[in-house]
């Protein structure tokens, strides 16, 4: 096995706690996937076999109610996508690689195939070109941006990729926040001081962040989020306002181009 | 000199004192009623000012304080708007009984000027120091109570006064103050803070003297640190503006006071009074004199001595940066 | 003469009727300053049914005489005067110095209608009277400024500064009155903290004293005139007088500061009240 290398391991990072995480989303706001699990319960993981130990996500189904778990799974998932590397995960998420992890559990055909069913869904809204349709795919798409770019960048920070961890360490109690104004709860944020990160969903109510991301609506969000649009144009525009200093805004973009690049 | 941070150019232009006695002046020349009154420190207090071109119109009652104020108040009952002028430490303490019963209780119009405020006139001691003003009036019923940071806001705090109903009570220094003001950028208006410089890091709420030091501290913290403090000139003690300590309480969630006070009982204390019925979680620290009777120095040396200089607005607030309050036990991303 | 005769029999009776005013005030009140008020009465009657210029439909008229009383303890003998005049209602005597009350052992200006100043600290009055007086000078107003003080009151520095500076300003218009009842709350003056010489006193400070006995009510008014008519400076009319003086039972004892009477106390005081009168008003007619 060749020896990983940094990106390799922010990659992985990336996928399993900012990517992964975004199959609960899924589950909560399509009702199309989400009704199949109404009342079910199950265990279902993602793993890879990393050089030194396994590496995964997981996920306890619990009367229908969703939880992300960080790690591997004490037990028998139900249901496991199992990669025989941490480079094989990366690159089949990224796209590079269709092929396909070791699927335990698939005799269990209806956990299974719905199981297949989030994962699908979420790579197909992630791997879009072109904003979706309907309104209520254009806010979640947002809300899964902000949630895996505040994530993605909070765990390259604890993975203590360079130039991150380098800003985190000098920073003072901080709040960074992505705002859409049409739709409150695609919010997300995330609190950085001296060398912790810590992503949240969701607004931040405690005071007032240091530095917000407001769109003003869906379809500005998805022009930045989808690289559709220039940052700087839509600040012109008044698609996109930067509260605080917008020193800080470029900075908070250049990290988010980062997390998109180690996804893709 | 050591101790001085500006020159002798500056201190022509910076007398806090005989700027409100030509703002006095002004207002004797536009209002019948206004008179002048001091005991024998018609110079030391600049009161003198007005004498230069209303000498009818200032009446000095020797070195007699509770007459003084008394007089004052008979005066304020016959119709007069009396200003009355004399060191803060005689006005606060030495004719108390006067300026509660006679000018407090009976509501009348009477506007104090305590001049030599805080640790102003250092070299003079503690005899002549005044630590406990703004806790003292603060409790008077009635009172108004003015702390303005510079020549220009103590000009406008007099004018403010005489069309403020009943007794006010202006807090100055001795008169050589560096200004924060010119007269374009101060929008004073009494119970209203001024806020001199953004922020969301930390909030630093100052009155009088310590308004400079404040401002420049923020400077450093900005230049230096990378730290934005919001800084606010809370000249208004009486009463205080509740708004904009909660904001400062909500947005920044640290808040240091300073002042040329005993940090008991003075400004810190009215903010953390604010702060603590507002119930929400808030860092906090009070700069100021920490409940000592002062060695004898020059203002600017006493203030580095006890630690309310702008170093130590810097240090208070470096250690106020550094400080846990909210939940920072769990550093994990939400999933 | 000062009083004509019929004006003398008038201010008699109107003396005696404030005596009973008073005694009764006290008794609705439970308690009050009796002895001061008695021994002040009789100034009090003269100022406001002869001398003071005042305007019982306008109290806040500007050019009023004003009447400050420093001794601001005896509440229950001015509350009285003033509701007699027809500043307040006479029905509110009833509840002198209950809760919530306008009126009050100390009377507050903001609550009692035709009341110059707020008293009851002792040793404010006098700095107040002066302050009235330049400002009625600046004002170039004629308007008289009086006021009573307590000889115990005198004990008070602040008395000694309003007083310097009286002089000073050459305060004509300004008369000031002392109530020497040679009595205080622990006894007589002269044992607590003697006064004497006192009227020296006032004359060092550069008042013009005029002496007089303050319960003949011909020689104090000749007085108040004389004082009146005195304009080269600050004058004090020295005003000899009993504490309690009406209530032979209580009369010159300095231990009637402040009484409260049973019900058969109360008409002994009243019936004291009409024999001291009626000897009075047979002696000086």
């Amino acid at each position: 096995m060749s020896v990983l290398g940094n990106d390799d391991i922010y990659a992985n990072k990336i996928f399993l706690n900012s990517v992964l995480p975004l199959l609960k989303v899924i589950v909560e706001d399509v009702p199309s996937i989400g009704n199949y699990w109404i009342g079910r319960s199950a265990v279902c993981q993602v793993s890879a076999i990393g050089p030194e130990e396994k590496v995964g996500t997981h996920f306890v189904i619990d009367e229908g109610q969703w939880t992300v778990k960080k790690g591997i799974y004490d037990g028998e998932p139900h249901v496991e996508l199992e990669f025989p590397g941490i480079e094989a995960l990366n690159s089949f998420f990224q796209g590079k690689s269709k092929k396909l992890p070791k699927m335990k559990g698939w005799y269990r055909l209806g956990t299974f195939v719905n199981f297949m069913k989030v994962l699908l869904k979420m790579a197909a809204l992630l791997g879009l070109e072109k904003p979706p349709e309907t309104q209520e795919e254009k806010a979640l798409l947002v809300k899964m941006y902000f949630y895996l770019l505040s994530a993605g960048i909070s765990q390259l920070n604890k993975a203590g990729h360079k130039s991150i961890s380098e800003w985190t360490k000098i920073s003072p109690d901080r709040v960074y926040a992505w705002e859409v104004e049409t739709h409150p709860d695609c919010s997300a944020y995330m609190r950085v001081k001296a060398g912790k990160s810590k992503a949240c969903r969701g607004i931040y109510k405690r005071s007032k962040p240091f530095f917000t991301m407001r769109f003003d609506n869906c379809d500005s969000a998805l022009g930045i989020l989808m690289a559709i649009d220039d940052m700087i144009e839509s600040t012109v525009k008044g698609k996109l306002k930067m509260v605080g200093g917008p020193e800080y805004g470029a900075q908070l973009g250049d990290f988010m181009l980062m997390v998109g690049d180690y996804a893709k | 000199m050591a101790g001085l941070t500006y020159t002798i150019l500056d201190a022509a232009n910076m007398s806090t004192a005989e700027v409100y006695g030509k703002a006095l002046e002004q207002l004797a020349d536009n209002h019948d009623n206004v008179v002048g009154l001091t005991a024998d420190l018609a110079k030391s207090t600049k009161i003198g000012v007005l004498a230069e071109k209303h000498p009818d119109r200032l009446y000095n009652m020797g070195i007699a304080e509770q007459n003084l104020f008394g007089v004052a108040a008979g005066m304020a009952g016959a119709g007069l708007v009396p200003y009355v002028s004399t060191f803060a430490v005689f006005t606060s303490m030495r004719a108390l009984d006067q300026v509660h019963t006679d000018i407090c209780y009976q509501n009348l119009n009477v506007k104090m000027i305590a001049t030599h405020a805080g640790l102003s006139f250092g070299q003079a001691g503690s005899t002549h120091h005044c630590t406990e003003d703004i806790g003292i009036m603060r409790t008077m019923a009635n009172l108004t109570v003015v702390v303005p940071a510079d020549g220009i806001a103590a000009a406008e705090a007099v004018t403010a006064a005489y069309s403020k109903n009943g007794p006010v009570y202006i807090r100055l220094n001795r008169g050589y103050d560096q200004p924060v003001y010119d007269s374009s950028t101060c929008d004073f208006e009494i119970g209203k803070s001024i806020e001199l410089a953004e922020g969301t890091d930390l909030t630093i709420i100052a009155c009088g003297a310590a308004v400079y030091r404040a401002r420049e501290a923020a400077s450093v913290l900005k230049n230096n640190d990378g730290v934005h403090a919001r800084v606010i000139d809370m000249h208004t003690i009486k009463p205080i503006d509740r708004d904009a300590i909660l904001k400062a309480v909500h947005d920044t969630r640290r808040i240091i006071t300073v002042e040329d006070h005993n940090i008991i009982g003075g400004l810190g204390s009215a903010v953390a009074e604010v702060m603590a019925e507002s119930g929400k979680a808030c860092a906090f620290k009070r700069l100021g004199v920490p409940d000592t009777f002062s060695i004898i120095g020059l203002h600017e040396d006493l203030m580095a001595n006890y630690g309310f200089d702008v170093n130590g607005i810097l240090n208070s607030a470096r250690e106020l940066m550094n400080m846990d309050f909210e939940e920072d036990d769990d550093w994990e991303d939400e999933l | 003469m000062a009083l004509t005769e019929t004006e003398f029999l008038e201010l008699e009776d109107k003396s005696r009727e404030l005596r009973h005013l008073i005694v009764d005030t006290v008794q609705w009140a439970g308690g009050a300053h009796i002895g001061g008020s008695l021994s002040a009465i009789d100034i009090m009657t003269l100022l406001y049914y002869k001398y003071l210029n005042i305007d019982v439909t306008n109290p806040e008229w500007g050019d009023r005489d004003r009447f400050i009383l420093s001794k601001g303890h005896i509440g229950v003998g001015l509350a009285p005067v003033l509701a007699d005049k027809g500043f307040i209602d006479k029905q509110e005597l009833k509840t002198f110095n209950h809760t919530g009350s306008s009126l009050g052992i100390h009377l507050d200006k903001n609550k009692v209608r035709g009341l110059d100043a707020s008293t009851g600290s002792l040793g404010h009055g006098l700095s107040l009277a002066l302050g009235t007086t330049l400002a009625g000078r600046h004002q170039k107003k004629d308007f008289k400024t009086w006021c009573l003080l307590g000889d115990g009151e005198c004990n008070e520095g602040s008395v000694w500064e309003a007083a310097m500076a009286a002089s000073h300003y050459k305060a004509h218009n300004m008369i000031t009155i002392v109530d020497r009842n040679m009595c205080m709350m622990d006894g007589s003056t002269e044992d607590v903290m003697a006064l004497e010489p006192f009227a020296d006193k006032w004359k060092a400070f550069g008042f013009h004293v005029i002496e007089v006995d303050g319960h003949n009510l011909k020689e104090l008014a000749e007085a108040m005139e004389g004082a009146m008519d005195y304009t080269k400076g600050p004058v004090l009319l020295l005003c000899n007088t009993i504490k309690g003086c009406g209530v032979e039972f209580i009369a010159g004892d300095y231990r009637y500061h402040y009484a409260s009477f049973d019900p058969e106390k109360h008409q002994l005081c009243k019936d004291q009240i009409d024999q001291y009168h009626d000897l009075r008003k047979e002696e000086n007619r």
